[in-house]
């Protein structure tokens, strides 16, 4: 019996090159872009000098822009194909689905019990809710990140679309300005670390959960993490069909290999990110009471 | 060669071209030798002040006293030739006493402390003429505050004398720190805004606005002014200096957002405290299109606080419990 070394199949081919367009792609648009939100420090500016300076940045996060529209396209084509052509809505509805469920309430009402030690852990579906929110996320951020991004590319043509009467009250390019660069914080920041640090460095998948690169899972690991899951694709006898050969080491290395340099930069990127809100946050604080005179030592003349 | 003696003492019997033949002489010894006892009867060339200009140990720095803002500093006097001729007065038909007149009978040495360089009276009249007429400079005037002089922008990197070529990048760098050291909150609210944020990694190109480009260079004009460059009328033609085709809904653009201006918010908490005296300075400032994006800035600033402390709080929980239930399971499985 293959109890502790057998393999199951977590994601396809056509997932694991979503998902690799997706790094590609956001990796170039953050270190393209986030430089110009972090403009006054130094690291900001010597990020922009490597990526090429002021036409060649720019450009770079044009194109990765387009390669993640590709991404994007090929993803609601795939769910079109599955829903239309092969007729299967368990990926909207039900216990594959990526939307939230009835069920994923119960999950997070189980969840907080678990995290005060009042209950065990709920058993998870094939995705667990934060994973959703994660996914759910990503749909609302390409949305908001290409429509602001397509304004502030075409800023012309786009503020011939609004008349003049109503742009001395709504200011698109500006607008598209804030949304775009407080959404890519989020979006950055958001991937940089919980996102590592939810599914990549977890204690149990430290440095990197390979399942993304390889598209395999140990069954263990499944049955420990997605209990519910495995204990569906059981008793609906799927478990046999999911089954494959154990990822080979050289595919595990170079998957580490790919990983662990991009969560080595994405991590650095949050730290700097962190550590100029914070000095920024000082700078403010400071702004705000220079005029405020507080001796400290008065407590003394009591 | 007797007969070519003979035409030659006959030729000098002719008293008329003898006559010129002796004047030719006086006058060309004339020249000689004036070319000798003074340089000044003619012109200097650069090269005569470059004899002593271009060596350190010939000349050395100076205290000069800016005669508009007081300012003590020490400059050198040493002429970096390379720096000069790449300067917009650096070209061949340009001498130094053109500028500096008052030494153009001066020979050798001369006396240390030179008139300022006039830079109006004979040249450029019409820049200075128009930066007179521009709202810019008759509120200074108006207000008691010293006017700046040409030298004050057109100054060069390392020397002053360097006057700086319009497309001169380090000179468009250095306009945007010279308008910010007074217009405090418009540099912070551009450096916010595209155009600066480029700008601020030191990319200062043409193609890249700064202050000078919207603004306009001598005449500045408030921006509330029609007939200044960001008018109802100018303001197409200026933003479509660089954005062609730009419309009138495009040059409603919002150029100085104040969202992340601790000033915009106290002027609107000040209005809000005057709302009986005086409730047009609110509406105007709620009626700009600023209001939209300090409304979208707050909330994406509420957004990013409340999801980072959501999901740091989860994770450290979610952390923490699995690794007590891994402890518990090892115990378990050792007891």
């Amino acid at each position: 019996m293959a109890n502790n070394t057998s393999t199951l199949m977590r994601f396809g081919k056509f997932h694991r090159l979503g998902h690799s367009l997706t790094i590609i792609s956001f990796f170039g648009l953050v270190l393209t872009g986030m430089p110009l939100v972090f403009k006054d420090y130094a690291w900001g500016q010597w990020l922009y000098g490597v990526m090429g300076g002021y036409p060649m940045a720019g450009n770079i996060h044009r194109i990765c822009a387009l390669l993640t529209f590709v991404a994007a396209f090929l993803h609601f084509a795939y769910l079109a194909f599955e829903s239309l052509v092969r007729k299967d809505r368990g990926m909207f509805w039900g216990p594959d689905s990526l939307l939230i469920q009835p069920k994923d309430v119960l999950n997070i009402l189980g969840d907080i019990l678990w995290f005060f030690r009042l209950g065990k852990r709920p058993k998870f579906e094939r995705y667990i809710y934060w994973e959703k929110f994660e996914y759910l996320s990503l749909m609302w951020g390409t949305l908001v990140m290409a429509v602001t991004g397509y304004i502030l590319w075409f800023p012309v043509q786009s503020t011939r679309l609004i008349p003049s009467s109503v742009a001395s009250y709504v200011d698109l390019p500006s607008i598209a300005l804030v949304a775009h660069r407080y959404e890519a914080l989020l979006a950055a920041g958001f991937i940089f670390s919980i996102h590592f640090l939810h599914t990549h460095m977890l204690p149990e998948n430290i440095p990197t959960d390979e399942a993304m690169f390889t598209g395999k899972i140990d069954e263990a690991h499944v049955k420990h993490e997605r209990g519910a899951y495995y204990e569906r694709m059981k008793q609906e006898g799927k478990l046999e069909g999911l089954r494959v050969q154990p990822s080979s080491s050289g595919a595990k290395f170079i998957s580490r290999l790919m990983g662990v340099p991009l969560l080595t930069v994405g991590l650095l990127m949050v730290g700097f990110m962190l550590s100029s809100v914070i000095v920024s946050l000082a700078g403010l604080f400071v702004d705000l009471t220079k005029h405020l005179h507080y001796d400290i030592f008065s407590i003394f003349a009591f | 060669m007797v007969s070519l003696s003979k035409t030659t003492v006959g030729v000098f019997k002719d008293s008329k071209i003898c006559k010129l033949i002796i004047i030719s002489c006086f006058i060309s010894c004339l020249i000689f030798i004036s070319s000798f006892s003074s340089k000044n009867l003619f012109a200097q060339e650069n090269s005569d002040c470059m004899e002593c200009h271009t060596d350190a140990s010939v000349v050395d720095s100076k205290v000069r006293v800016d005669h508009v803002t007081g300012e003590v500093e020490l400059v050198s006097m040493v002429v970096d030739e390379k720096e000069y001729h790449a300067s917009a007065h650096g070209g061949e038909d340009f001498y130094c006493i053109d500028c500096h007149a008052d030494l153009e009978d001066s020979e050798g040495e001369h006396y240390p402390n030179l008139q300022p360089v006039d830079c109006v009276t004979f040249c450029h009249d019409d820049p200075a003429a128009t930066f007179l007429e521009g709202s810019h400079a008759s509120l200074m005037q108006e207000k008691g505050v010293q006017l700046p002089t040409c030298k004050y922008c057109h100054t060069g990197q390392k020397s002053k004398m360097n006057t700086p070529r319009a497309d001169n990048l380090e000179h468009r760098g250095d306009t945007i720190e010279k308008c910010g050291g007074c217009h405090e909150a418009y540099y912070r609210s551009y450096r916010n805004n595209l155009h600066g944020q480029v700008t601020a990694m030191g990319y200062v190109g043409l193609d890249i606005a700064t202050c000078v480009d919207c603004h306009g260079q001598h005449t500045i004009l408030n921006s509330t002014n029609q007939e200044s460059t960001l008018g109802a009328e100018n303001a197409k033609e200026t933003c479509g200096k660089c954005h062609p085709g730009a419309g009138n809904s495009f040059v409603k653009h919002v150029a100085h957002p104040g969202y992340k201006d601790v000033g915009y918010y106290k002027s609107a908490l000040v209005a809000l405290k005057n709302i009986r005296k005086d409730p047009g300075e609110i509406k105007a400032i709620v009626k700009s299109p600023q209001t939209l994006l300090t409304v979208l800035f707050l909330a994406y600033v509420g957004l990013l606080v409340v999801t980072f402390a959501q999901f740091g709080t989860h994770m450290l929980f979610s952390w923490l419990g699995s690794i007590l239930d891994d402890r518990k399971e090892n115990e378990s499985d050792h007891g």
